[in-house]
């Protein structure tokens, strides 16, 4: 699985722009390479698959209480 | 021992209540190793001049000091930026508090890197934070002041934060034992928030034992933090050589393929060491610490540039050029991929429990992949191979804090140019007791951890 589309300088320094941000002169490329990378990273997770629908960001608390030591 | 600057938390802590030194000399202890260390390794960026034990308790009378982030009303802390250089606390960090109420002493302010947004101990605007072993190294970070003066004997303990790293990688490069607590078990409250998803604080200290103390007063829930937990605090210091064998779970092969050959040997030798002295071995796949790594890193990014929107809009030039850069990177983290990756946090937790951990109580591995690497190699002047050089040096710390759950290092050896080697242990949620048990157990049968820098 891929993130997708390459990022490119252009498309970060847009980005960016966007949200009020200055970015750095000529750091797009560099940062468009290494969020490629990150976001492959990230999307080739091979749990990614199976992720139940109804997972949501807070469930990670009673996990945390579900494997908590005994 | 003459120089009591030399005890253990636990010994002078004891030494106190027996009467055989009061608080005044170990501060003056302190002191005198300040004054002889601090031109040589910049750990402190300020040091208190009016100290005095006030409260009775468990670190009665012990010097301390901590990372500048952890807030105390009407004091100083600039939290190793320009942007909050002689920002003045309207508020006490609960931390700071309650070892105030354990009558620790707090001595001074620690260097460390900026926003706490760093893994080497560089800072452009404090002066890099050295190693006490050799200060052409990095003490790693970001809690790089609390690495170099425990290691050096400046104190006896020292609070640091852990969102990727920050404490476990400057106790692994210095030689000291350092504790990244499970999310949740210590109150962030009046700390400086990175990443509100990974930020942990722990205690960076001369063993498992001084750290056994230090969280014993820390732990808790917090009323103003809603996020710390309501699980009871053990007593930590009484379980700390309680317990029956350990089951200790490590993957021998990925670390003599994947490891420095000096790194591994010495973490391989640290789980002998945990065999002959009664635990048993368990050889388990790796977790896939690169999936987690990433994971951790989009959260990471994604908050820390929303935690610092502000300033980032109104005067990003304030900012070191290697802060900035990774701070802009946050920017262009799409939502989804950083909610994608908060969803998947609770399957990640499940499986490393049910799997890495299935027969075991703990993980062991090293703290760092690599040898420390030098300031220059990861300094401004660092070259195209930089990144990929920091990468190595976190690779091993990150994923702990994807899953929350609590990691301690202690020092297993030094490699051939003299510097410090560590063994991680990592374990389940609120398992601190275990891997504090497991640290005590090495270092009963081992004195990494009470070689001093020279």
């Amino acid at each position: 699985m891929t993130a997708g589309k390459q990022w490119s300088g252009e498309a970060i320094e847009a980005a960016l722009a966007a949200q009020g941000i200055a970015l750095a002169p000529g750091r797009g490329e560099r940062l468009a390479g290494g969020l490629q990378a990150l976001l492959g990273a990230s999307a080739s997770d091979p749990l990614r698959e199976s992720l139940e629908f109804d997972a949501d960001p807070p469930g990670f608390l009673l996990a945390i209480q579900r494997c908590k030591t005994r | 021992m003459s120089d009591p600057a030399l005890f253990s938390l636990a010994q002078a802590a004891q030494a106190v209540r027996a009467g055989r030194i009061s608080p005044d000399e170990l501060l003056r202890a302190s002191r005198a190793r300040i004054e002889r260390w601090q031109p040589r390794i910049n750990a402190f960026v300020s040091l208190e001049s009016d100290v005095e034990a006030r409260r009775p308790g468990a670190l009665f009378g012990v010097p301390l000091a901590h990372k500048d982030m952890f807030y105390r009303a009407g004091r100083v802390s600039s939290c190793g930026s320009k942007i909050l250089r002689g920002w003045v606390a309207n508020k006490t960090s609960t931390a700071l508090a309650r070892l105030d109420a354990a009558g620790a002493l707090d001595i001074g302010r620690l260097n460390m890197s900026e926003f706490a947004y760093g893994p080497t101990g560089h800072n452009e605007h404090w002066g890099d934070c050295r190693n006490p072993w050799n200060a052409d190294y990095i003490t790693g970070g970001s809690s790089s002041g609390s690495g170099a003066s425990v290691a050096a004997r400046l104190v006896f303990g020292a609070l640091g934060s852990d969102t990727g790293g920050s404490v476990r990688l400057p106790a692994s490069a210095c030689g000291v034992s350092g504790l990244k607590t499970t999310w949740g078990r210590v109150s962030r409250h009046g700390a400086m928030p990175l990443c509100a998803s990974l930020d942990t604080i722990g205690p960076l200290a001369r063993s498992a034992e001084d750290c056994a103390l230090i969280l014993g007063a820390i732990a808790g829930h917090d009323a103003r933090d809603p996020l710390s937990s309501q699980q009871p605090v053990p007593d930590y210091v009484a379980l700390i050589s309680k317990g029956p064998p350990l089951k200790v779970a490590l993957s021998s092969s990925w670390i003599e393929r994947d490891v420095d050959p000096e790194v591994a040997a010495a973490t391989l030798a640290a789980a002998a060491v945990l065999r002959a002295s009664g635990a048993t071995l368990i050889e388990v796949e790796p977790p896939d610490f690169d999936t987690l790594s990433a994971h951790c890193l989009v959260v990471m990014q994604a908050e820390a540039s929303a935690q610092h929107a502000g300033w980032m809009r109104e005067r990003p030039h304030d900012y070191s050029s290697a802060v900035r850069a990774r701070l802009e990177a946050g920017y262009a983290i799409p939502a989804t991929a950083y909610l994608e990756a908060l969803r998947l946090r609770a399957a990640w937790l499940e499986r490393f429990c049910a799997t890495t951990l299935a027969g075991a109580d703990l993980y062991l591995l090293p703290g760092i992949a690599v040898r420390i690497p030098t300031r220059t190699q990861t300094g401004p002047q660092g070259g195209p191979a930089m990144p990929q050089l920091l990468g190595e040096v976190t690779r091993l710390t990150r994923w702990v804090n994807y899953l929350g759950v609590p990691a301690l290092v202690v020092p297993c050896g030094f490699d051939s140019r003299g510097l410090p080697i560590s063994v991680q242990f990592v374990g389940r949620p609120f398992a601190e007791a275990t891997l504090l048990a497991a640290g005590h157990a090495f270092q009963r049968e081992t004195d990494w951890h009470q070689r001093v820098p020279a």
